[in-house]
């Protein structure tokens, strides 16, 4: 019944805040599974996890407390714009998957390829719709990065595709 | 003191080679382009640019970065005046007044008290550091374990309670900070921790992957996650970027007065730039004859915040130095930036390497004044790329803090923590957990355990060792009287509007 007086917001942040409770519990299950090596020393290296864990596991039910009371974080506004829209997730999703192609593709097909598609799916989700202009950017710009980590700082970035071409 | 001085000018010497001339120069332009870039704040400019400083020579590359450092404030301050958003707590001030100056046609004004008092607060807080620190880390020699210990506990505490408006969301962020602290192997038995049978999590999560990832990318998520992304409109700039007579005569006092405001409450643990540039402000409306022009864009309200910021940068950094403990996001990155050197700051920095952290505090002052002469010149090349699209400018950001986070070791696994950092740093801005004790309590977790575990050796495992000897009765006296004080205060309050 508690629950039905919180607004869909409330309910989002009070599984926030619990989440940090379970997080505790979790942390002290894995230090009560840890393999010790041959333990000689004074001070258990358990001993250190388990204060995290029960810290955690406080401060979680604290604010699980403080939303069921009622009180809620602010939303940063330190940017432009309302921090009190609804989300979006459609917009942050392809976000999210821009920076998991990159993450997938960058030792698959090389920085230059995961570079640009990150950099134009992340321009996309905000708004842009020039499509191919914004290829040809995201292009321009993985090159540029590329060739001033990889041959001005020696900085080894995966070639991928470009393997011939750029070496 | 003499014998600093003497060091000091070795320190000129330093920098004052043609090789690290340039990599100064090269940082200050490169701190105040990608400070000016809206939603960077110095510490993701610092985390941003480390990359590049890990081909170079330790000496030059701490050279680069104290330029970048000053560079980043610098070019923060021109992105909070003429944009009409902060992008971050420092800064929220400066964009009250300042954009409110601007829109009175007085960027120019503006600009100048910004550059000019944080030239002057950068330079007094520097001198006050270069002499500072070396008395600090003197004394820190004498600190046993436990007392370390204290003073992380301290240090958790301030910046857990009294960052952002709620308390219980500050600790909240320090458990998380703890937690990805805890990952890898335990540094004495080798135990491992959290790591789930993944090879690459032994040596623990980087420092640089979490705080890039937790500003740049969680930024840009929180961003794309509100309905509409909205271009923040840049103010015109008329004329040059100086000052009248009048408004030097206006500006002087709040400088001097914002830097020592600033300073002290840098090198004391007191929780980021929030509170000095709110403190300074309060005072400057309090002093000045023209109460009814604070809120309308008063150069006094640009003028001391923006010092007190400054000044307050340093001062975080004298803890840094001399004890290794970062009480801000900026003074943690400039931290790790030392570890990648293997170089590790404390007491013993200035003995071990003393031609690296003079030649570092050196090099703060020259950065500051090469960003004198070049920032108001220049401002006009600052000011086109604040006019940047959004959509552009964050796309970059991200793709850049995943090359920082990859080039570090070259490894896809920093990569995916970078992903899942992003998105707590997503779930923090949305429900208002600040930021800074997640930086914190990464950094800091691993070093108390170890002063625990050092100091518990010393006694044999008695813990009565932890609260045993002044100096750490005093440190968590005064932790009771910070934290349990106000407690007290507020209930006596709330207990007297009831009555």
């Amino acid at each position: 019944m508690i629950l039905n007086k919180l607004s869909k917001q409330g309910k989002g942040e009070l599984a926030f805040a619990s989440s940090f409770f379970l997080l505790g519990i979790f942390v002290a299950w894995d230090t009560s599974k840890m393999d010790i090596p041959q333990d000689n020393s004074i001070v258990s290296p358990q001993t250190f996890p388990y204060m995290v864990a029960a810290f955690a596991t406080l401060v979680g039910f604290g604010l699980m407390l403080d939303v069921l009371r009622g009180n809620h974080g602010t939303p940063d506004g330190d940017e432009p714009g309302d921090p009190y829209t609804p989300l979006n997730f459609k917009t942050m999703g392809i976000v999210a998957v821009a920076i998991g192609m990159h993450v997938i593709l960058l030792e698959i097909a090389g920085y230059v390829i995961a570079a640009t598609v990150c950099f134009w799916g992340v321009a996309y989700a905000f708004g842009s719709r020039r499509i191919l202009k914004d290829l040809l950017i995201s292009l321009v710009f993985a090159f540029v990065v590329y060739f001033s980590f990889s041959k001005g700082l020696n900085i080894n970035l995966p070639s991928g595709f470009f393997e011939g071409i750029l070496k | 003191m003499g014998n600093n001085f003497a060091m000091l000018l070795d320190g000129f010497q330093t920098v004052f080679t043609p090789t690290n001339l340039m990599f100064g120069l090269l940082g200050t332009f490169l701190g105040t382009l990608v400070g000016v870039l809206p939603g960077i704040g110095p510490a993701l400019a610092i985390g941003l640019l480390l990359p590049i400083t890990l081909t170079v020579n330790p000496t030059s590359a701490l050279i680069m970065f104290a330029a970048i450092f000053y560079g980043a404030m610098y070019g923060g301050s021109t992105t909070s005046i003429l944009l009409n958003t902060p992008g971050e707590s420092g800064s929220v001030i400066t964009a009250l007044e300042g954009n409110k100056m601007a829109k009175a046609g007085r960027a120019g004004a503006a600009l100048a008290t910004a550059a000019i008092g944080s030239f002057v607060a950068g330079t007094i807080a520097t001198i006050l550091l270069a002499f500072g620190a070396p008395v600090l880390a003197e004394f820190a020699l004498t600190i046993q374990p436990a007392g370390y210990l204290s003073l992380i506990i301290l240090a958790f505490a301030t910046v857990g309670t009294l960052l952002g408006t709620s308390r219980i969301r500050g600790l909240i962020a320090l458990s998380m900070g703890l937690v990805i602290g805890l990952v890898g192997a335990d540094l004495q038995s080798g135990a491992l921790r959290l790591t789930f049978g993944n090879l690459n999590a032994i040596d623990g999560i980087e420092t640089v992957t979490v705080i890039v990832a937790i500003f740049a990318l969680g930024e840009t998520l929180y961003l794309a996650s509100r309905h509409t992304i909205v271009q923040a409109s840049v103010m015109q700039m008329n004329g040059k970027a100086w000052m009248t007579r009048e408004d030097f005569k206006r500006s002087w006092k709040p400088w001097l007065r914002g830097t020592a405001i600033g300073f002290p409450l840098g090198v004391i643990p007191a929780g980021g730039s929030e509170v000095p540039t709110f403190l300074s402000y309060g005072v400057e409306k309090a002093l000045s004859k023209n109460k009814d022009e604070f809120g309308k864009g008063a150069i006094e309200g640009v003028a001391g915040p923006e010092a007190a910021n400054n000044a307050n940068a340093a001062g975080v950094l004298v803890p840094m130095l001399a004890l290794g403990l970062p009480t801000s996001a900026t003074a943690a990155v400039v931290l790790v930036a030392f570890q990648s050197f293997n170089i590790q700051p404390g007491p013993m920095l200035f003995q071990t390497n003393p031609e690296i952290v003079w030649g570092l505090i050196a090099s703060l002052f020259v950065g500051n004044f090469l960003l004198l002469v070049l920032n108001l010149p220049l401002i006009r090349f600052w000011v086109l790329l604040l006019k940047i699209p959004s959509h552009y400018l964050y796309a970059g950001i991200t793709t850049f803090a995943l090359l920082g986070a990859y080039a570090l070791n070259n490894s896809t696994f920093d990569l995916q923590v970078a992903l899942v950092v992003g998105v707590i740093g997503f779930l923090f801005r949305r429900f208002g957990v600040p930021i800074t004790p997640l930086i914190i309590g990464a950094i800091l977790g691993p070093l108390s355990e170890l002063y625990f575990k050092r100091a518990l050796q010393i006694s044999q495992g008695d813990w009565g060792i932890l609260v045993a000897g002044t100096f750490p009765k005093v440190i968590y006296g005064i932790l009771i009287l910070v934290i349990i004080g106000p407690l007290v205060w507020n209930f006596k309050k709330t207990f007297a509007v009831k009555k």
